[in-house]
């Protein structure tokens, strides 16, 4: 089985695990009674948070170790990592606000988590534009590289907001230092939706490597038979 | 005891909006992978 094909088998099983979440959460979690049902955004949002800054923090090192060993296979990793966690970064754009309106009454306001996370989106696009923009291949995955490490380091960052800012969005109440302080069928549900995303990630960034493997195998012929 | 917000309008977006990006995005690289 090629790579292409083990990454659409992956993403495949994560879509139904995703539809199984949908089920679970719409027609199986309970509605929680202060903020209704708004509050079942949060099995989508939070995950695909949670891997929109694990992505840019994979972005982050594998720009590292591509700057100490020049090997490509890292610098096609980070591209596939970026490319995902954009796609991620923009389910949480777009679920965030839609939670804000009924619950804090606006779409969005400009404290600093949403800020940062936005930045954030930001950052990934111009990643990828960066790459978009530089021709010489050794040149694009070092200047991609650099970009990426600073796109790391703003994750901590982001992630520690709320504690170290005065901000509207809610304080962490699952990934924090004491217990999670959610019913255990909510709990549920969480932690499935994070292994349908994390699959989701895993099967996507496997099918964008495989892509940009065969761009290069396809550009290594071409640059060939033209010296030929 | 209050009332539980009517708002399941906004849940249903947002699990659309999700679907749709989602879709979207896994369709994009099927089409990019075709001919691999």
């Amino acid at each position: 089985m090629s790579l292409v094909q083990k990454g659409r088998w992956i993403t495949l099983v994560a879509l139904v695990c995703l539809a199984a979440v949908y089920v679970r959460a719409l027609a199986f979690t309970p509605v929680e009674r202060l903020q209704g049902p708004a509050q079942k955004i949060f099995y989508l949002h939070v995950p695909a948070a949670l891997w929109t800054e694990a992505a840019m923090v994979l972005v982050g090192l594998a720009g590292i170790f591509y700057l100490f060993l020049k090997d490509p296979r890292l610098d096609r990793f980070a591209e596939a990592s970026a490319e995902v966690g954009t796609v991620f970064a923009t389910i949480v754009l777009t679920t965030g606000p839609i939670w804000g309106k009924p619950i804090w009454g606006t779409w969005w306001t400009w404290d600093a988590r949403l800020t940062s996370t936005l930045f954030l989106f930001f950052l990934y696009v111009g990643y990828l534009l960066l790459r978009g923009a530089v021709r010489d291949p050794g040149l694009r995955a070092r200047y991609a590289a650099v970009l990426g490490i600073c796109g790391m380091c703003l994750v901590p960052f982001i992630h520690l907001s709320v504690f170290l800012f005065r901000t509207l969005h809610p304080q962490p109440i699952i990934l924090k230092p004491s217990a999670p302080s959610l019913p255990n069928s909510m709990l549920a549900t969480w932690l499935f939706s994070l292994v349908a995303f994390t699959l989701l990630y895993v099967g996507c960034v496997t099918q964008r490597y495989a892509l940009s493997l065969a761009r290069a195998a396809q550009q290594g012929r071409s640059s060939e038979a033209g010296h030929a | 005891m209050p009332d539980v917000p009517q708002n399941a309008g906004y849940m249903m977006a947002a699990y659309i909006v999700t679907a749709i990006i989602l879709i979207a995005y896994v369709v994009s690289l099927y089409r990019r992978t075709r001919n691999l």
